[in-house]
């Protein structure tokens, strides 16, 4: 005779508040203002330059698009990982998790490897004129907000191999990945209005 | 198989040895400096930003004592670093934290909530704040700051007005957050109390337009720091890249607290539900929206007091204050306000700040030149009459919930004094000076402007004396408060005076906006 089994009836949804994730949400949209203040002062004088017949970069000077492209396929492909993450971590996928969050850090090591590299190869000289200060000033805060993003994620990343992130508590992981999508988006801004535009 | 399950052996532990030798409790500052606790965090927010107050206006005072004829007090070459010096300490030193300060303690408790969000980090505000403050004092006084004349500390003025503003902008963060995650059951977004409504969207808009600043700071600094100057770091150029932040439309950023406290104020004081209240919470909202400035910054675009948008906001201002003045007048009229020093600075702070929008309206029009004059006197009188309002609600504010703060009334009559130096000086300091900005379309008023400097004297030399006075309310041994003193309405109320540990023991029902006030005469909804 089968044993008959019970089925008990699903177990309701935790209400808790996303306070880290909301929090995240706060402090990435003002970290985005950064940059939208840095890029509006550099479009403006772009425009006052160009309108009046000039090129924005001087003469003799040049920024190639190879790295920058590079970057930016680093870059999409971070945001990807990092979604991996997040997605794994709602099915308790610790092994998927870690292989991801891996990743996006390796990615976001490559972008600063790739972006000194491209600091070597710019024609450009940091206080030559204002140019240089806001290409330097825009693109080495954007790498300020990657290794942020690069300490959130680690420190997610041993969260999580603490146990303390989890399918029913993944706030922390997926603020993590809020912020990180946020510095893939600002990037995405800053190599049309830089370095595409020039 | 019996498991026999046995408890392992104690290891010893050290007894916990108090390092200051006292045999019950740490000394009350020890307690503060690792305290993560929202309320000792407020209250140290509030005190701190109290006396930089003082310094503030003192310091506004002696650059417009400048202006007038032959008073020499300060010399030529650091008068522009006193200029700076008390328009910036105004907002980031004063303004702005005292604000916070209030929120961190009371938005928590306004909302039902055991604590604030993130409160080590608000703690980490509090302190970063103060050391960055300190900097920034000590690093304008060794002849940096904007324009100064020693580089490296024109760079330390730089870095540490940064520091200011993130640290600010972390206590932002932490009192939005609490507001929008943190409320009790029943507690709708909707129904929260007007200051911690007006707390969000101050928050909010803070957290929008500082981190412009703290853009404008990076280019400033990098260009200086490096050695040659090309266009952002030149001395000239510095204090007109970061000017945006204390003048319109930013300033009234400022002041979008204020709104929110003259509300639970006069509900509670007048014993009445506030009327339209979804109104109220959209005007405050459309206040935030239009007092967003970091897109108007004259140095990088010299045409913008001329655009439509400036101007339209410079009008538009006006009306969500308008709408806020009739329905506080209709609560008003729905009971019978108490007559003390936190009614008074409620009443009287919507005054200055009308005469703000008021100026700000006059400002934009082009025939009028108000722009045209060599010092904008205007855009002077715009700041004083703002951050005086502002002054004006703090010192009503503190006297309203000092009870639950400090667990003991402040003095009313010195609150009231307070409140009514700083009115006094607000409305006399800022209308002085807009009055002194139509000397380019008033021939006579060239003559005069002597004369309108002294008066702008005389007043913000009164609102320096209006936040010494209200810090004298509070040190003095006002009488022991009951946990509601003032038949409140909302759920600090609910708790004792100070708060303990965890904010609440039982929390009452929560079904309106008035909670409090349910359980004394239910709502028309509740009681159906």
């Amino acid at each position: 005779m089968a044993t008959p089994t019970h089925v008990l009836p699903p177990v309701p949804p935790v209400q808790r508040p996303r306070v880290l994730l909301l929090g995240t949400a706060f402090a990435t949209a003002a970290t985005v203002m950064v940059f939208a203040g840095l890029i509006g002062v550099y479009l403006s004088r772009r425009a006052e330059l160009v309108s009046a017949g000039d090129a924005w970069l001087p003469e003799g000077t040049d920024i190639p698009l190879q790295q920058p492209n590079v970057m930016l396929f680093t870059l999409i492909a971070s945001a990807i990982t990092v979604q991996w993450a997040v997605y794994a971590i709602t099915r308790n996928d610790r092994v998927n998790t870690y292989l991801a969050l891996g990743l996006t850090f390796a990615f976001g090591i490559a972008y600063i490897n790739m972006q000194s590299y491209l600091y070597t190869l710019m024609e450009f000289d940091i206080t030559a004129n204002q140019q240089g200060v806001l290409i330097y000033a825009i693109t080495g805060a954007h790498i300020i907000m990657v290794v942020l993003a690069m300490i959130f994620v680690a420190l997610m990343a041993f969260r999580a191999l603490a146990g303390q992130e989890s399918r029913r508590q993944h706030d922390g992981i997926s603020a993590a990945a809020l912020f990180w999508h946020a510095s893939v988006v600002v990037y995405a801004v800053i190599w049309i209005a830089v370095y595409v535009a020039k | 198989m019996a498991i026999t399950e046995t408890r392992p052996e104690p290891s010893s532990v050290e007894a916990h040895v108090n390092p200051w030798g006292a045999d019950d409790d740490y000394p009350s500052f020890a307690r503060s400096l690792g305290s993560s606790d929202h309320k000792t965090i407020g209250r140290l927010f509030v005190g701190f930003s109290l006396v930089f107050g003082v310094a503030s206006w003192a310091l506004v005072a002696l650059s417009s004592l400048h202006d007038i004829g032959d008073v020499d007090i300060v010399p030529d070459d650091s008068i522009f670093q006193v200029f700076t010096l008390g328009r910036l300490a105004l907002v980031f030193l004063f303004a702005l934290p005292l604000f916070l300060g209030l929120a961190i303690y009371v938005v928590p408790l306004q909302i039902g909530a055991s604590t604030i969000a993130f409160p080590r980090a608000a703690a980490l505000a509090f302190w970063t704040w103060l050391l960055g403050s300190v900097i920034l004092v000590i690093s304008y006084a060794s002849n940096g700051g904007f324009a100064g004349g020693r580089a490296n500390a024109v760079d330390l003025s730089l870095v540490a007005l940064a520091v200011v503003v993130m640290a600010l902008l972390l206590a932002a963060v932490c009192v939005v957050t609490t507001v929008v995650t943190l409320r009790t059951p029943g507690l709708r977004l909707d129904q929260v109390p007007m200051f911690s409504w007006s707390m969000l969207v101050a928050g909010s808009m803070w957290l929008l337009a500082l981190p412009v600043l703290l853009g404008n700071l990076l280019l400033i600094y990098l260009d200086h720091r490096l050695g040659r100057p090309s266009d952002f770091g030149v001395g000239l150029n510095q204090w007109p890249q970061v000017a945006w932040v204390v003048q319109q439309p930013q300033v009234f950023a400022l002041a979008i607290p204020v709104l929110g406290i003259i509300g639970d104020v006069i509900a509670t004081m007048t014993g009445a539900r506030q009327q339209n209240r979804g109104v109220m919470l959209g005007a405050i909202a459309a206040f935030g929206i239009l007092s967003f400035g970091a897109w108007a910054q004259p140095f990088f675009n010299d045409e913008v007091t001329t655009q439509w948008l400036y101007i339209g906001m410079g009008f538009a201002i006006l009306l969500p204050m308008l709408a806020l003045l009739g329905g506080w007048a209709t609560t008003m009229r729905a009971g019978k306000p108490k007559a003390n020093a936190a009614t008074a600075g409620a009443v009287l702070a919507l005054i200055p700040l009308l005469l703000a929008g008021l100026a700000s309206a006059l400002y934009t029009i082009d025939p009028l030149e108000l722009q045209d004059t060599e010092v904008p006197y205007a855009q002077y009188g715009v700041l004083v009459l703002v951050i005086g309002a502002a002054t004006v609600a703090a010192a009503g504010a503190l006297a309203y919930w000092a009870p639950k703060i400090w667990g003991r009334s402040a003095n009313n009559g010195v609150a009231l004094l307070a409140v009514m130096a700083s009115f006094g000086g607000a409305v006399i300091g800022g209308v002085a000076l807009v009055v002194n900005g139509f000397q380019v379309r008033l021939d006579g008023l060239a003559d005069a402007s002597d004369f309108l400097n002294g008066v702008a004297v005389a007043g913000v030399a009164l609102l320096a004396l209006g936040v010494l006075l209200a810090i004298v309310s509070l040190l003095g041994r006002g009488p022991a408060a009951g946990d509601d003193p003032w038949q409140g309405q909302t759920l600090e109320w609910a708790t004792t005076s100070p708060p303990p540990v965890g904010n609440f023991g039982t929390l009452p029902p929560v079904t309106s906006a008035e909670p409090l006030l349910d359980q004394r005469e239910p709502a028309p909804e509740v009681a159906s």
